[in-house]
């Protein structure tokens, strides 16, 4: 995997990405990831990793409108980049070949 | 709080980043603001900013081209100035590690007591129903227990509760286990739902029908461990002896219970064993814990007010009303008669979280003052650096640097202290909170966070200041303290006296309130009187075992170390909940309003009152050749008081009655006992009225002064001679009354122990401001010894700058532990009179030891000639 490096977390969050589309900032991020992974998410991890995959060129961001809520403060929504989903690909791809070579053997585990 | 976190995020944040970040945290603030308290909220809050201190978020720092070399500088210059000035460092580390490791010891302790109970999955949807007696509006008696069938006709009745438990608590138990009998004092009776609604770990056995058949048993591990060794424990018989005609088969094992729990067992029996006294009971005593199962979300409120009156099931007109407790409330919070086991309190968590703050403080201030007071030690050195084109942002970041190694050493060794006197806490505390510091994420968590605190609040204040001084003014020599700098430090002298004097006289009250209790007479013979439980027997051997107890009496009186032996059913220095009670009311005959309270009853056979050396104060004892004093009735004092009375001569003859119906038994009043205390003096004595029986299921034994040893070895001689199946377990009076201030005693110890810790700290601030400040002097006591001062002049004159910093603490202090320390001590029925004596003495040491502290420092300066210190100018 050296070609695309890439952690677990960092995955993790640039699939939410994917999955929440044109809706993918920060807290949206860090309540899908939440919902569905039953895991907490700290505010600086869930930065840090973005900020990291957009330092790599994994994602790209543009600025949103701003709301009370928010403090008057704007919205940074992500987007997957053409490499991000190559990196994603890669990723996959190089799991399904180790899943599918792992013999029937070895799932018989008691 | 949350200003001051974002003005840290703005500091330290990427600049094109934190605009976003700081929306996307306003935002979950503002989710958290709709969900939590405020507080929590912004709690929440602080700690997300803590926790975006990422390499990856934080800016660059170009504060100088070569930055890397410049940090290395920072820790290079700050590790020398440390070295150099060793006193001032050796102040602030020591002083902060006790702090912070003080500090981080009691949260931890607090964050135990607030644990209890929050372990089981649904613990926020349990609630405990108990009983409140309510009469015109008022809530009087609170009994912990409810009826055995309401946890039933509630969940029927009420959406809401979608389970129920009933349990009932044995008080102590025989159990006989190959040959060897035992008493095991941690047996309750519950049914199935039992472990629906408390999900304890089950190790062995299908817990869900475990509990379903009478003389099933569910033991803890350990009890298994002891009973059985390593054989399978499931499908075992065990016989118990209190009563109980089969013996019980072990049908589960489940993991011991913790101790943070308000409600602990070792073992569970089906409560279907004793379901003679549950249908006995019915609607007609309360005597057993329910727990109610809510539904998720639920409002106790909304289900509070759905609970049906008590009238529907008594048949009957009651002041009676059902109550739910939240689960996790109990321990810290409820304070009802009939608790299950000694609780915690909420006061004495509050008052320790107050001390762990203040040691913290005592810590931080030290630095804060230490470093500003060294302010003109250090005005050249940054006029110099200046001069030679610092910013003053570098100066800023070395004296933040400084104040970063000075927290860093001192939550280094705070760790080391913790771990260190991590037993000893411990065994202070009489629970184990943790094994070893490392263990707890939370603590290292905390110890990091609090760290970083730290560094920034004792960092700032002095940095600013150091970094302000005007180059041009400090190297001419013309600097002087600002009036401000002068006046906060102070300030802060004066807070640390104020906590220094308030620790001390709150500790002093402590002990002085616990000893009080300790020491008071309680009304009876506490020290030579053994009391111990009779052996308890099946119904159809009960007339057996009431011959064989009088003549077992009547053997021990003829021993010669032995003065008298009573028959009892309440041996004193027993819990509150220790004790049989009526609530139904009472009323003299004819004469008095039915007064409605709980009344307590006691059984005394003839010679229980000799035995304890209680006071008759009118009328006589009972005869046991009388046939009317079977149904004769003797009152303490403090019914006398409830029912009215002013002459308690007046009473004696009269007929006591209870309940309301005209036609009940009314028993005939023969004597008025003196007052005596059978628990805790926190409670005032209870109204009691005492019956004749001569056989109970106590005794107490009245054994020779200075013939103990004999004495205790006879009784325990003729009691293997009458009942050797059962094992004797015997205790002085005034251990068991010892045994009920265990948490006061444990209070008071925390109390003491840990105000030491933080006037440690203080101290040591105090010994290191006299230092500087003296050292600062030096020129000035010189040119005033010149002119002609004498060296106790100089001191005085030393003096006085501290007689008001130490005036200013009384004014505050006083009042204010005035009022804290009489409000505490409103919580005990027998208490002590605000000890004014107290807090002048607590006054005089504070001053003694700040004033011995300053003529200490500045004699050593003021002995100097006057020639060697003012051979420069």
């Amino acid at each position: 995997m050296k070609k695309y490096q890439i952690g677990e977390f960092e995955e993790i969050v640039l699939l939410t990405v994917g999955v929440l589309y044109d809706e993918a900032y920060g807290v949206a991020i860090k309540h899908e990831i939440q919902r569905r992974l039953e895991r907490k998410v700290s505010v600086g991890a869930l930065q840090s990793a973005l900020r990291r995959l957009e330092g790599k060129g994994f994602l790209t961001s543009r600025q949103g409108e701003a709301n009370p809520m928010r403090g008057g403060k704007p919205k940074r929504f992500f987007n997957i980049t053409a490499f991000g989903k190559q990196a994603l690909e890669y990723n996959r791809d190089a799991r399904k070949s180790l899943w599918d070579d792992i013999p029937h053997v070895a799932w018989q585990i008691k | 709080m949350k200003k001051a976190a974002d003005m840290l995020l703005r500091w330290f944040c990427k600049e094109d980043h934190y605009l976003d970040i700081s929306g996307d945290l306003e935002e979950l603030h503002w989710i958290n603001e709709n969900n939590y308290s405020r507080r929590r909220a912004e709690w929440h809050y602080l700690a997300d900013v803590l926790l975006l201190l990422r390499l990856s978020l934080i800016k660059q720092i170009n504060l100088a081209p070569q930055s890397f070399d410049m940090i290395f500088n920072y820790f290079k210059i700050s590790a020398r100035n440390l070295s150099h000035h060793k006193f001032f460092t050796f102040i602030n580390v020591s002083g902060l590690a006790i702090g912070l490791a003080a500090f981080m010891l009691l949260n931890e302790y607090i964050r135990f007591e607030k644990s209890y109970d929050r372990f089981f999955s649904q613990s926020d949807q349990i609630y405990r129903l108990t009983t409140d007696q309510v009469r015109d509006g008022v809530i009087g008696v609170r009994d912990a227990m409810s009826f055995n069938p309401s946890g039933q006709v509630i969940a029927e009745q009420v959406p809401e509760i979608i389970g129920y438990t009933c349990t009932y608590k044995f008080g102590e138990l025989v159990f006989r286990n190959s040959g060897m009998t035992q008493n095991e004092r941690g047996v309750i009776a519950a049914d199935s739902n039992y472990f629906q609604l408390f999900d304890y770990e089950v190790l062995q056995g299908n817990i869900e029908t475990a509990l379903d058949n009478p003389f099933s048993l569910v033991l803890s591990q350990s009890k298994a461990k002891e009973f059985f060794g390593n054989e399978n424990p499931l499908g075992q018989r065990m016989e118990i002896l209190s009563g109980f005609e089969q013996t019980f088969e072990v049908t589960a094992v489940i993991r011991d219970v913790p101790e943070n729990t308000h409600y602990s067992f070792d073992m569970i029996m089906s409560i279907h064993t004793i379901k003679e006294a549950l249908e006995r009971d019915g609607w007609g005593g309360y005597n057993y814990y329910t727990y109610l199962l809510a539904q998720e979300g639920a409002d106790l409120d909304a289900i509070q007010d759905k609970l049906p009156p008590l009238s529907d099931f008594l048949g009957e007109e009651t002041d009676l009303v059902f109550h739910l407790q939240p689960l996790q409330s109990i321990h810290l919070y409820s304070d009802f008669t009939y608790e299950p086991q000694i609780h915690g309190s909420a006061e004495s968590i509050r008052f320790l979280t107050i001390i762990a703050v203040f040691v913290l403080v005592m810590a931080w201030i030290n630095y804060i003052n230490l470093s500003t007071a060294r302010a003109v030690d250090r005005a050249k050195e940054v006029g110099l650096r200046k001069v030679v084109g610092a910013h003053k942002q570098q100066l800023i970041t070395q004296f933040l640097t400084e104040a970063l190694l000075v927290n860093l050493m001192g939550a280094l060794l705070a760790l080391i202290l913790a771990e260190l006197s991590l037993p000893f806490f411990n065994s202070m505390m009489e629970k184990v909170i943790m094994e070893h510091v490392w263990q707890s994420p939370v603590f290292m968590f905390q110890l990091v966070i609090f760290f970083i605190l730290g560094t920034l609040t004792t960092g700032f204040y002095p940095a600013l200041v150091l970094s302000r001084f005007r180059p041009v003014a400090v190297l001419k020599g013309k600097f002087r303290h600002s009036k401000t700098g002068v006046a906060l430090r102070k300030g802060l002298v004066v807070v640390q006296f104020t906590i220094s004097l308030a620790l001390i006289a709150g500790t002093l009250v402590v002990t002085k309130q616990v000893q009080h209790m300790r020491s008071i007479d309680k009304g009876f013979n506490a020290e030579q009187v053994v009391g111990f439980r009779n052996p308890r027997v099946q119904q159809d051997l009960r007339d057996a075992l009431q011959t064989k107890l009088l003549s077992f009496y009547e053997t021990l009186r003829q021993q010669e170390a032995i003065i008298a032996a009573a028959s009892i059913s309440n041996v004193p220095g027993g819990g509150s909940s220790d004790i049989s009670s009526a609530s139904g009311g009472v009323r003299i005959a004819g004469l008095t309003e039915t007064v409605r309270t709980t009344i307590y009853l006691q059984d005394y056979d003839e010679n229980a009152i000799a035995t304890l050396d209680l006071q008759m104060l009118a009328g006589r004892n009972f005869d046991k050749d009388l046939a009317i004093d079977s149904s004769a009735v003797i009152i303490n004092e403090s019914m006398v008081d409830l029912l009215g009375f002013k002459d308690i001569n007046q009473v004696v003859g009269q007929r006591l009655q209870f309940g309301t119906d005209p036609g009940n038994d009314k028993y005939p009043i023969i004597g008025v006992i003196k007052n005596y205390n059978r628990t805790t003096l926190k409670r005032p004595v209870e109204p009691t009225a005492f019956f004749y029986d001569p056989t109970n299921g106590n005794s107490v034994v009245k054994l020779k002064e200075s013939r103990f040893d004999e004495g205790v070895e006879a009784l325990e001689a003729t009691w293997a001679q009458f009942f050797p199946d059962t094992p004797l377990d015997l205790a002085f009076l005034d251990k068991r009354f010892e045994n009920l201030y265990k948490e006061d005693r444990r209070f008071g110890k925390a109390f003491g122990a840990f105000s030491l810790l933080a006037l440690a700290v203080a101290l040591l601030g105090l010994l290191g401001l006299t230092y500087f400040i003296s050292a600062q002097r030096t020129k000035e006591v010189g040119v005033r010894k010149v002119l002609g001062a004498s060296i106790s002049e100089i001191i005085f004159m030393f003096f006085k700058d501290f007689l008001t910093v130490i005036g200013l603490a009384a004014i505050i202090g006083v009042p204010t532990i005035y009022f804290v320390m009489s409000s505490w001590l409103e919580g005990y029925a027998f208490r002590i009179s605000f000890p004014w004596e107290i807090l002048a003495l607590s006054l005089l040491a504070i001053s003694a030891f700040a004033l011995g502290t300053v003529a200490l420092q500045t004699h050593k300066v003021a002995k100097l000639n006057p020639a060697k210190t003012l051979k420069y100018e």
